[in-house]
């Protein structure tokens, strides 16, 4: 089990973020995505000119050809409560600074994006790819999955950068998230230990309202609700992973 | 009597089919949907047996289908779906300390459990602007020795700036090209699905990519270029190895 004090001897030499309300203002550059970077209901936008009439008879979505594009929001909170031994640093590269060939596997509970209920947990690695010492920061190359009970889980490949938010690729899902594809914003909350996720996700069923509570808005003292911390009946998602 | 059919089961991701399931009990339509299909021609029938008791065939062909209820044709299957090739170079040019090749096996030949993290510099097809990087982590296989040469299993990701990125996975072998699978993406790329051929040409410093992507939107001009024949003396402009700003794409990443 790893303490509070071997976990930050271990961590790259990078920042938690400032405090108070600077992580709420824009980020220079940090969304830089302008063409499709807020999906919205609306974009039932067509892929190749093609779209779906809204009948009673709908197309099975894993055979078309993803023109239907109702896209799906999922909020969720990554919380690494120290209790996992996560993250563990490899520092293969043998080199006093972060360099390419550490690697950074990791696990962290994930909770609703109401904070209500624990959901599972993210289990993946980290890549470490470069040390960006002008941005006090790294970036590395995550591929990792969302583990979430009964309801199955969540693919994701992408960059993660220490010191800004990114969109990471969502390359597959298993349960109800089966056939997913979409994007997911990863915001930093506290690094490493915060971190709010946006899914737009398509390709699936609706949702169910056990996930769809409203988001709490990040903010430095997010914490999830003592029952949801404890996994208290009631508190948790069916079969929460762990 | 309505019905309600659903073809969920039918396996929907193989070729050139597609799946048809009828939704809402309400549905006044009894009815019953075969469809056969001929792989070579891509053209299928939809069999409609409508409670008239008259069967309603039609057969298509090519991307669209003139199902009975839809009012506009849509593609048969993803298989259907026209691809865009995005052609890109890779290039290793021996400043990002990479790639770093981890002896995890502790064995002298290449073997399993070794692991290679990588990222090289990517440029566009012809070579005049510096699109971003690459950025992953080759899984070392097996060695092959009657190739004089190795299997990985490679994730990575290749970034290009403002536009977003390209999330591949798939075999990399150091002795002959492969194809390997894109899972995903972000920006404008994202939701694509589809492959990229992986062709060596000096390895491991210079690979040409041609990327075969559907489920995105038309790709902007800059990206679209006609591409360089790959050769073993191929190099970048001098501006986009500089990556001044007219030969780089918007934040090209780095």
């Amino acid at each position: 089990m790893a303490t509070a004090s071997s976990i930050s001897a271990t961590l790259p030499a990078t920042k938690l973020r400032p405090t108070g309300a600077a992580f709420l203002l824009p980020q220079k550059a940090a969304l830089p995505f302008r063409p499709s970077k807020q999906p919205s209901l609306l974009s039932l936008s067509t892929r190749n000119n093609k779209s779906i009439s809204k009948s009673s008879i709908s197309c099975c979505a894993a055979a078309d050809s993803r023109s239907s594009t109702k896209v799906q929001e999922l909020h969720l909170y990554e919380i690494n409560e120290r209790d996992r031994g996560s993250p563990a640093y490899l520092r293969l590269s043998q080199k006093t600074v972060n360099s390419l060939g550490d690697l950074v596997p990791f696990s962290n509970k994930i909770y609703t994006g109401d904070l209500k209920k624990r959901a599972g947990i993210t289990a993946g690695i980290c890549i470490l790819i470069k040390n960006e010492a002008e941005k006090k920061g790294d970036r590395y190359e995550a591929i990792y999955s969302v583990h979430l009970g009964d309801y199955g889980s969540i693919s994701v490949q992408g960059a993660y950068l220490t010191y800004e938010d990114t969109y990471l690729a969502v390359t597959g899902g298993s349960g109800i998230f089966e056939g997913v594809y979409g994007q997911v914003k990863l915001q930093q909350i506290i690094f490493p230990f915060k971190i709010k996720y946006t899914f737009y996700l398509k390709g699936i069923q609706d949702l169910p309202a056990e996930l769809l509570g409203d988001p709490v808005p990040p903010s430095l003292q997010v914490e999830p609700t003592p029952a949801a911390k404890a996994c208290e009946s009631g508190a948790t998602i069916p079969n929460y992973s762990n | 009597m309505a019905c309600t059919i659903s073809l969920n089961t039918i396996s929907c991701r193989a070729q050139s089919r597609s799946c048809l399931v009828l939704k809402g009990d309400k549905s006044k339509l009894p009815c019953l949907i075969s469809f056969s299909n001929s792989l070579q021609s891509k053209d299928f029938k939809i069999s409609i047996w409508s409670d008239q008791k008259l069967p309603t065939a039609r057969s298509t062909r090519g991307l669209s289908t003139q199902a009975f209820f839809w009012n506009k044709p849509k593609p048969t299957s993803r298989q259907d779906e026209k691809a865009q090739e995005l052609f890109v170079y890779e290039i290793n040019e021996r400043d990002r300390a990479s790639p770093a090749y981890l002896k995890l096996s502790q064995k002298e030949v290449h073997s399993l459990g070794d692991l290679v993290p990588f990222t090289n510099k990517l440029y566009s097809g012809d070579l005049q602007k510096r699109l971003g990087i690459t950025a992953g982590l080759c899984v070392l296989i097996q060695n092959v020795p009657e190739r004089k040469g190795d299997r990985f299993e490679a994730i990575y990701s290749f970034y290009f700036g403002d536009y977003g990125h390209i999330a591949v996975q798939g075999a990399y072998l150091t002795y002959e090209d492969t194809y390997l699978a894109v899972t995903g993406g972000s920006g404008i790329f994202e939701g694509v699905y589809g492959t990229v051929k992986l062709k060596q040409i000096v390895f491991p410093f210079k690979l040409f990519y041609t990327f075969y992507l559907k489920g995105i939107k038309d790709l902007p001009a800059e990206l679209v270029v006609k591409p360089v024949a790959p050769t073993p003396s191929v190099e970048p402009s001098a501006a986009a190895k500089a990556a001044e700003p007219q030969a780089a794409v918007s934040n090209f990443t780095n």
